[in-house]
Parts: C-alpha cells; sequence; structure tokens
C-alpha cells in the first residue's frame, strides 16, 4: 500500500502552504485538487523532479517489460 | 517531493462553525468572550474610536432564524463584535477607548486573520480524519503559523 505524505503549513492569515510526497508523475494533481476542494483556490503550484517520473502503473508495466 | 502548492483560503461556514473559529482564535490571543449569539446595543462616547472590517473570500450561511446572530470579545478596554454582514460576509467591528484607528484596524486584522487560520486548521483537520488521513506530527511554530505532518495509505 503506497504511503502518501503531506507537509502542511497554515500561515497566521489562513494561507496553506501544501508539500505533498511520495507521488510519482501526475497522481500527485488529485491530491492536490483535494486540498483545493477543502481549503480554496490554489495561489501557485510548483512541480519537483518526482512529478516528471512515469507514475506507478506506468512503471511497473515498464519494470515488467524490462524484467526487473 | 512532488509538488508544492501554496493554498489562499475561503471561508464558507455555517455560523457553528465560524463562531467556533472566532472563540479559538479570540482564546489563542487572550480575549474573552463577554456574548454569544446575542444582540448587544453598544453605546459609544466621543473618546471611543470605532473600525468596521469584513475578512475577505468570506461567506457565513445561516438560517432566517439566525440572521442578527454576533459574538463579542474583549480584551483590555477592546471589544471586537464579530457578524455577519447583508451580503452574507463576515464582518467585524473594533471598538476601544484611547486607541488611535490604526491601532484597532491592527488588532481586528490580527484577529480576523486568526479567525481565518482557525476555521481552516478545524475544516482541514475534519475532513482530513473523514478521509483516512492521520496526522502524525503538529506543532505551532514561532510566527503562530501551524505545521502538520500527514500520512495517507491508498490502496
Amino acid at each position: 500500500m503506497p504511503q502518501r505524505e503531506f507537509d502542511i503549513t497554515i500561515n497566521k492569515d489562513g494561507s496553506v502552504e501544501l508539500h505533498i510526497k511520495g507521488y510519482k508523475g501526475r497522481a500527485c494533481l488529485e491530491a492536490a485538487k483535494l486540498f483545493e476542494k477543502i481549503v480554496g483556490e490554489t495561489q501557485s503550484e510548483s512541480h519537483t523532479s518526482e512529478f516528471y517520473e512515469p507514475e506507478e502503473e506506468v512503471r511497473r508495466h515498464l519494470d515488467q517489460s524490462h524484467g526487473l | 517531493m512532488s509538488a508544492v502548492c501554496i493554498l489562499t483560503p475561503l471561508v464558507v461556514a455555517a455560523w457553528p462553525a465560524f463562531s467556533a473559529a472566532v472563540v479559538a482564535a479570540a482564546s489563542s490571543l487572550g480575549y474573552q468572550v463577554v456574548a454569544g449569539e446575542t444582540v448587544e446595543t453598544h453605546t459609544t462616547t466621543t473618546q471611543t474610536n470605532v473600525v468596521q472590517l469584513e475578512i475577505a473570500r468570506s461567506e457565513v450561511v445561516t438560517s432566517q432564524l439566525g440572521r442578527d446572530q454576533r459574538i463579542i470579545v474583549t480584551r483590555n478596554g477592546v471589544t471586537v463584535t464579530f457578524s455577519r454582514d447583508v451580503r452574507g460576509k463576515a464582518s467585524l467591528c473594533v471598538t476601544g477607548e484611547g486607541q488611535s484607528k490604526q491601532e484597532l484596524k491592527a488588532l481586528g486584522e490580527e484577529l480576523s486573520q486568526t479567525v481565518v487560520q482557525q476555521y481552516v486548521f478545524q475544516k482541514l483537520t475534519d475532513e482530513m480524519r473523514n478521509r483516512g488521513f492521520v496526522v502524525v506530527d503538529q506543532e505551532v511554530n514561532e510566527d503562530r503559523s501551524i505545521r502538520m505532518k500527514v500520512r495517507h495509505w491508498e490502496n
């Protein structure tokens, strides 16, 4: 079962900084949408290198096809 | 880490959730609640300054019966009355004797920001708990920001 981790900082003005960890690829966008639904509008969003890695399902297929 | 987002809060709350955030914020800043959900008439003197503020991006949902709901908190001679204006926005009236309008405005903004912070904290905590997220660490930083580390296991 994949573990997802979220570092959340609620600033004193109520704005929220959200660091989403443990996702490969665009799957983290779904998590970001969930927090947007709870908190409010997304003011800015940046992606780390993991965002551009293949998603887990794609990666499993790739590993299988390469006999890993 | 795969993404970093900054979110601007929207306060869309029923009166009970909003007043709970007011009480939590007021307590954390040393204010005392003097009246809840009661209409009070203020008598003002010429020395008393009054500042009217509103909480941006807020909507307090209330029933027809609860239109005059308000909550009043005080600290060191400053009185802040939270209510819902005719457009449904959360508003606050800050009054105090011997305080300039700028000082009252600063106090009101500090309190209203803390109300938004407490509202977001409560909403996030409730929604995450309902979705099976686990808060593994939580602390209040020196700058009064609240930091939480949350985990979720997906099937």
